[in-house]
């Protein structure tokens, strides 16, 4: 049954003309995605300092409590400022991974299909998400800097800017995973779940609270295929570059720095390793988003 | 024709396996015509408004949005089309500019007229004095508003208005309407749209009335009511089962029990009533003649009466979820971070 739309001149405007369209570049909609996810996170102060609350308890309960009978690990290198770093590293890591709830969220509360229906690429939208959440997750470390004067770690601003290329690479790694994490779960509960089963051992096996290159074989292996490994021993030795000078070799070199195959793996080494990690967890990620509904 | 017509719908099908959920319709809307879509619920709307929206791809059959096939050129579809969901789609934390103007940049805007453009959406749907305000402050009615002038932010040909003043109070219900039928005198656009509400049917231009997938009507609203012809005469008495019997016997006439009043139609009720009372034996105690409605059009045509109770306890809950009061599957939304 076909039936007739009726004429109706009076009522046709001209083809109208659209003075105001245009097509949306990769680029743009990658930055007004970021830009919300900022903006989001801004407005919402309980979520910036709850996501310092457990970093900032760890270094209470074990850089004071653990900190006391340890005394030093290397020289020059005492627990708090070996923790320190570690610390920073792991409120990255939190942060970012945690980001990817923000997809479950929208989709429940309906944002992401106003997003998903725009005739944008999906590997752009990814792609901002991936940037927002890095970008709350290098602020979120950086936030942490406060602390070091207190552990006795001093921070030059030379080794702050050095730090925060190493963060960012860190942040987009693990952004990736909880965008992958996200896009795949569709609950908020099994979220939380999964992520707290990726992240307590990766945090546990990587250096962040205690040095690796002495532990047991079988946990050897975990910690080298351990993404956060390589971040994790890269922010420590630029940390500590004040306690450690480079090219230190020895006890020292073996607290800051990381092993494979019996090759102290330099800072830029580390970062390679991590730099192949997030390329092959943003890739997963992007498609775990374009495959989404 | 391509200037006059914005929707062009052929043999459109959608199957999901063996259930058939739009079966081969074809229809054309015209520019600037506000189109509705009635039908109850489970008949095939929302599979036609989503198949339309290049949200689900049809089985077989082909639509066309000014010009553009929803199948081979989704983007460009996309692009010619505003839509507003059933359920809200809008962030919350964000202020009501903000919703706009990230629309308009996901869109593709030049971004000179993202600010003028988005001021004046907010101007059309009385919400310029909550610019500056972040959703979560909105009430229900404004929500929808926003949303429509988030629809219409790019310019879009068609608006596509899926059940959208479901949860909504009658009053908040005609201001809405007040607002899209002004945005269709201002903006030019085709309105399309799905509901279950009879005043809602009664304002459209035309009306397709789509049932097990398949239109079965499709008119003006006068059109329809003018198909069905006669007046509808209502009466009440105290035994409406025995009332309802001697109507049916004397008369000869389909009488139906509806909510404690027996109802039928004859071609002149100013005739029919003096009839009425010097045949009946049993009792009247009320009695009263109507032109048909659309919902009388409908129960003749579908032998059912537009379910608006049926999607009650559902509506109650989208509305607890749109005003931000419960999360999907019950539980509370942290107020303070989604983390």
């Amino acid at each position: 049954m076909a039936v007739q739309a009726p004429d109706r001149p009076e009522m046709a405007p001209p083809a109208a003309k659209r003075p105001l369209m245009g097509q949306a570049s990769a680029l743009r909609v990658a930055r007004v995605i970021w830009l919300r996810e900022v903006l989001v996170y801004a407005r919402d102060r309980t979520r910036v300092f709850s996501a310092l609350m457990m970093p900032i308890l760890m270094l209470i309960i074990f850089g004071e409590g653990l900190g006391n009978s340890i005394g030093s690990l290397a020289p020059g290198v005492n627990y708090r400022q070996f923790v320190f770093p570690g610390m920073v590293g792991m409120t990255v890591l939190m942060t970012s991974v945690f980001s990817g709830v923000s997809i479950i969220w929208d989709r429940e509360f309906g944002f992401l299909r106003e997003i998903l229906v725009a005739p944008v690429s999906r590997t752009a939208i990814g792609a901002g998400k991936v940037l927002g959440g890095a970008t709350i997750a290098i602020f979120q470390g950086l936030v942490m800097f406060v602390f070091a004067p207190i552990l006795g770690v001093h921070l030059s601003l030379g080794v702050m800017l050095q730090l925060l290329p190493v963060m960012a690479l860190m942040a987009l790694t693990m952004t990736s995973a909880g965008i992958a994490l996200g896009s795949r779960l569709r609950s908020v509960e099994s979220f939380q779940m999964v992520s707290n089963l990726t992240i307590m051992p990766s945090m546990f096996l990587s250096g962040i609270f205690f040095p690796v290159n002495n532990v047991p074989a079988w946990m050897e292996v975990l910690v080298k295929i351990n993404p956060v490994t390589y971040a994790v021993a890269p922010i420590r030795s630029i940390a500590l570059s004040g306690q450690v000078p480079a090219g230190t070799s020895g006890m020292a070199a073996q607290v800051v720095s990381i092993e494979v195959f019996g090759h102290v793996l330099s800072t830029l080494e580390s970062l390679g390793v991590l730099a192949a990690f997030g390329v092959l967890i943003l890739m997963v990620a992007v498609r775990s988003f374009r495959a989404q509904q | 024709m391509a200037s006059t017509t914005a929707i062009e719908v052929d043999e459109l099908t959608k199957r999901f396996g063996d259930l058939v959920a739009v079966d081969a319709i074809s229809f054309e809307v015209g520019r600037s015509e506000i189109f509705g879509f009635l039908g109850p619920n489970g008949a095939g709307k929302t599979t036609t408004i989503s198949m339309l929206c290049t949200l689900l791809k049809p089985t077989s059959g082909r639509a066309l949005i000014s010009g553009h096939d929803i199948a081979r050129d989704a983007a460009a579809v996309r692009r010619e089309i505003g839509i507003v969901f059933q359920d809200t789609t809008l962030d919350d934390r964000l202020t009501a500019r903000e919703n706009l103007v990230f629309h308009g940049e996901l869109y593709g805007m030049h971004r000179r007229h993202l600010e003028a453009r988005s001021a004046e959406m907010l101007e059309r749907v009385g919400l310029a004095d909550r610019a500056r305000d972040q959703v979560l402050t909105f009430s229900g009615g404004m929500k929808r508003r926003l949303e429509i002038a988030r629809g219409l932010m790019h310019s879009p040909t068609a608006l596509f208005l899926d059940e959208p003043t479901v949860g909504l109070d009658p009053q908040t219900r005609r201001s809405l309407w007040e607002y899209a039928q002004s945005l269709r005198e201002s903006e030019g656009v085709t309105i399309f749209l799905t509901t279950h509400y009879m005043d809602e049917a009664e304002a459209c231009d035309r009306i397709a009335i789509i049932d097990h997938g398949e239109i079965i009507a499709l008119d003006t609203p006068a059109g329809l009511k003018g198909r069905l012809g006669g007046d509808v005469i209502s009466v009440s008495g105290k035994d409406n089962e025995a009332l309802a019997g001697e109507i049916r016997d004397r008369f000869e006439v389909q009488a139906r029990l509806e909510d404690g009043a027996i109802e039928f139609r004859v071609d002149r009720g100013d005739v029919f009533l003096p009839l009425l009372f010097s045949r009946l034996s049993t009792q009247v105690e009320t009695v009263s003649v109507r032109r048909p409605t659309l919902d009388d059009v409908f129960v003749e045509l579908t032998g059912r009466q537009i379910r608006e109770s049926a999607a009650d306890d559902t509506d109650r809950l989208r509305t607890m979820m749109r005003t931000g009061r419960v999360g999907p599957g019950g539980g509370v939304r942290p107020g303070g971070g989604r983390h």
